[in-house]
């Protein structure tokens, strides 16, 4: 079974940098993106098993790449997390109904992403 | 404009008047400069004035009648008389011829009786008489003189015997001048009735002319006292009639027109005024016209810039999230020891690292949530919730903190309460707001958290045996960035937003907040809120 892959659309190098060190312990395969065109054009050229989706992206908001990602059916059913600003700003209920899977408030704990990585990519 | 309205409302019959002389009548008393009761005390001046002359002239026709009637008295007197005399002389002639037939003294004296009345009546009548009738008058008593000289000598013939002498002197001297009597008193009499005939026909002619004077008198009164009332009246309603479509102008709010009226009067006065009044509001409303244009632009600009600034506070939510992010994700992976194991002495920093950056999260959650607020942004989403769930995860994430610091802390949640509706998550941030404080501002004893239903109404309660709270600053406890000292914020710590969000939230569910509190014993912090909160509400 090919290694799975989990792509993170994210304009922050710290926080890009955080992901990439906690998925360097494990056997994901982590694909990144810093703005939300590119993060949609790489999704739908590597189709990954998961995506990690901020809200506020330059050039494409996290909320419109993840409306284009849901209207296009090779990309629809991949599971995406947005990660949203703290979880009273409305910001939740926006990332669902943009057609997110889940969401993560910023800031969040490394241990609940990984949480929710393993959530939706279970070890067999 | 005003024109058309108000010929509308005026009935055609009025429009046909006003269009008419009467109209210019009108509008010509209208222009009298003289005011409302000079106008009308003229008006009834004259009328009274004609009243008074039509019974002057009624006293006067009545009078010349009463004269007429007592010179009709008089001649009818007068004929009485001349009738008197007639037979007086008819007597005469009788007892003239009685002495005669009797040859006796004694009839001489009826003669004598007979011709003393007829005298007496005679001078009667030519005392009463008119001028010209003194010179009939006259004659008649000429003649009577000349038939007592007769009866005279008649007498003498029957004492001397001689009789035939007596009888000539009847016959052809005492008869003719008896006829001539009885001629001139008939004329008399002719010449009283034929007077009495003019006076009657006279008096019936003023009588007449009185009837006719009177009626004209009375038909003028009237009719001058009728047109007298429709102009004067119509002077005063044809200004108020302009001022009442005038005034509905203005009431309709058409400020600046003119009422145009023809009164010189109290009413022209008043025209004038409102015409001011008109100008001043038609003023008063472009200035204010003007202001609210004024105010609309900044209205428009200060929406303008609150958008700007809640969308520049959202940006800075997440902008301020993003390396804070990166902050706590560093510290808690190097906790965690995915750099490897963290030395001891490392430790002690990177957890004041965490607390630091933890804290920092609460101030810009605390601030952005305020703002949110403020601006009437915030919306609550109302969804039923469990008060139950609610205690729980309260108790759970405080419990650490309150065994670090020693104290026992309880929740006890009244087991008859059902599932409620309401913001769950904002309820919960309250309770967490109240609870934290309750447990930092606690050294020793104990913080209880406690729900209870009353009715329809949820009240959660946060008992503490903390610092409490003084009586003179229990009021300003809910104002923002508002400890009672500013030393407690640097020693317990917090954002002193806590307490001003959760009324403010209290509030949005149409709930209150409270606090009980005694200075060194302790603080009882509670909120109470419907059990289902209207979404509405929020």
């Amino acid at each position: 079974m090919r290694d799975r892959t989990v792509l993170h659309i994210e304009d922050n190098e710290y926080n890009r940098k955080i992901v990439r060190q906690l998925l360097s312990r494990t056997s994901f395969k982590l694909l990144e993106a810093a703005d939300g065109e590119e993060g949609v054009a790489v999704a739908q050229r590597e189709l990954p098993d998961l995506i990690l989706m901020d809200v506020q992206l330059p050039k494409l908001s996290g909320l419109d790449a993840t409306r284009q990602l849901r209207a296009d059916p090779r990309t629809a059913k991949i599971p995406l997390v947005v990660v949203t600003s703290f979880a009273l700003s409305g910001d939740d209920r926006r990332a669902m109904d943009a057609g997110a899977s889940a969401y993560l408030a910023k800031p969040y704990s490394p241990r609940d992403l990984m949480a929710l990585i393993h959530k939706f990519l279970p070890d067999n | 404009m005003r024109r058309t309205t108000v010929a509308e409302r005026t009935p055609l019959p009025v429009v046909a008047l006003l269009a008419s002389p009467l109209g210019g009548l009108v509008r010509a008393v209208a222009r009298v400069r003289a005011s409302v009761h000079v106008k009308l005390l003229a008006a009834f001046l004259v009328i009274a004035l004609l009243f008074i002359a039509m019974t002057a002239v009624s006293l006067l026709a009545v009078a010349e009648t009463a004269r007429q009637t007592t010179l009709l008295d008089e001649a009818h007197e007068r004929v009485g008389w001349s009738r008197q005399i007639e037979q007086a002389l008819a007597m005469q002639m009788h007892f003239t011829s009685m002495a005669l037939l009797s040859q006796g003294a004694e009839s001489v004296g009826l003669i004598l009786r007979e011709n003393n009345r007829f005298n007496d009546t005679l001078e009667r009548l030519q005392t009463a008489a008119p001028p010209e009738e003194r010179a009939l008058i006259q004659s008649i008593r000429v003649a009577q003189d000349d038939a007592m000289a007769t009866v005279a000598d008649i007498a003498n013939a029957l004492r001397d015997r001689r009789l035939a002498d007596a009888m000539t002197a009847l016959r052809t001297r005492q008869e003719p001048i008896y006829q001539k009597i009885e001629a001139l008193v008939s004329s008399l009499v002719a010449a009283e009735e034929t007077r009495m005939a003019s006076l009657r026909s006279s008096i019936a002619a003023a009588q007449g002319r009185s009837l006719r004077l009177t009626a004209g008198f009375a038909v003028v009164s009237v009719a001058l006292a009728l047109l007298a009332g429709f102009v004067i009246s119509w002077s005063f309603i044809l200004p108020v009639r302009e001022a009442r479509g005038f005034l509905s102008e203005v009431a309709e709010g058409r400020f600046g027109g003119k009422i145009v009226v023809p009164n010189r009067d109290e009413f022209g006065a008043l025209a004038e005024h409102m015409n001011w009044m008109s100008q001043e509001l038609h003023r008063l409303d472009d200035e204010q016209r003007v202001a609210a244009e004024q105010l609309r632009g900044l209205n428009d600009r200060l929406a303008l810039a609150s958008r700007a600034k809640s969308e520049f506070l959202a940006n800075m939510s997440h902008e301020l999230r993003t390396p804070l992010n990166a902050i706590l994700g560093f510290t808690e992976i190097m906790l965690d020891g995915l750099y490897g194991e963290v030395p001891t002495e490392l430790r002690e920093p990177l957890v004041d690292i965490q607390t630091n950056g933890r804290h920092l999260l609460r101030l810009i959650n605390d601030v952005l949530d305020l703002s949110k607020i403020e601006a009437g942004r915030l919306e609550l989403g109302v969804a039923e919730y469990s008060v139950q769930e609610i205690v729980d995860v309260v108790h759970a994430s405080l419990k650490s903190l309150a065994i670090e610091k020693g104290l026992t802390f309880t929740a006890r949640v009244a087991p008859d309460i059902p599932p409620a509706w309401g913001d769950g998550r904002r309820l919960m941030q309250c309770l967490l707001n109240l609870t934290g404080n309750a447990l930092k501002f606690t050294r020793r004893g104990r913080v209880d958290l406690d729900v209870r239903l009353e009715g329809d109404w949820l009240t959660y309660r946060v008992t503490d045996t903390g610092i409490g709270i003084p009586k003179d600053e229990i009021d300003k406890i809910f104002a923002e960035f508002r400890q009672v000292d500013t030393t407690i914020t640097r020693e317990y710590g917090g954002t002193g937003l806590g307490l001003s969000i959760t009324k403010r939230l209290v509030e949005m569910h149409g709930g209150r907040i409270g606090v009980d509190s005694e200075l060194g014993k302790g603080s009882t912090f509670f909120f109470t809120v419907p059990l289902h909160t209207d979404g509405e509400l929020s």
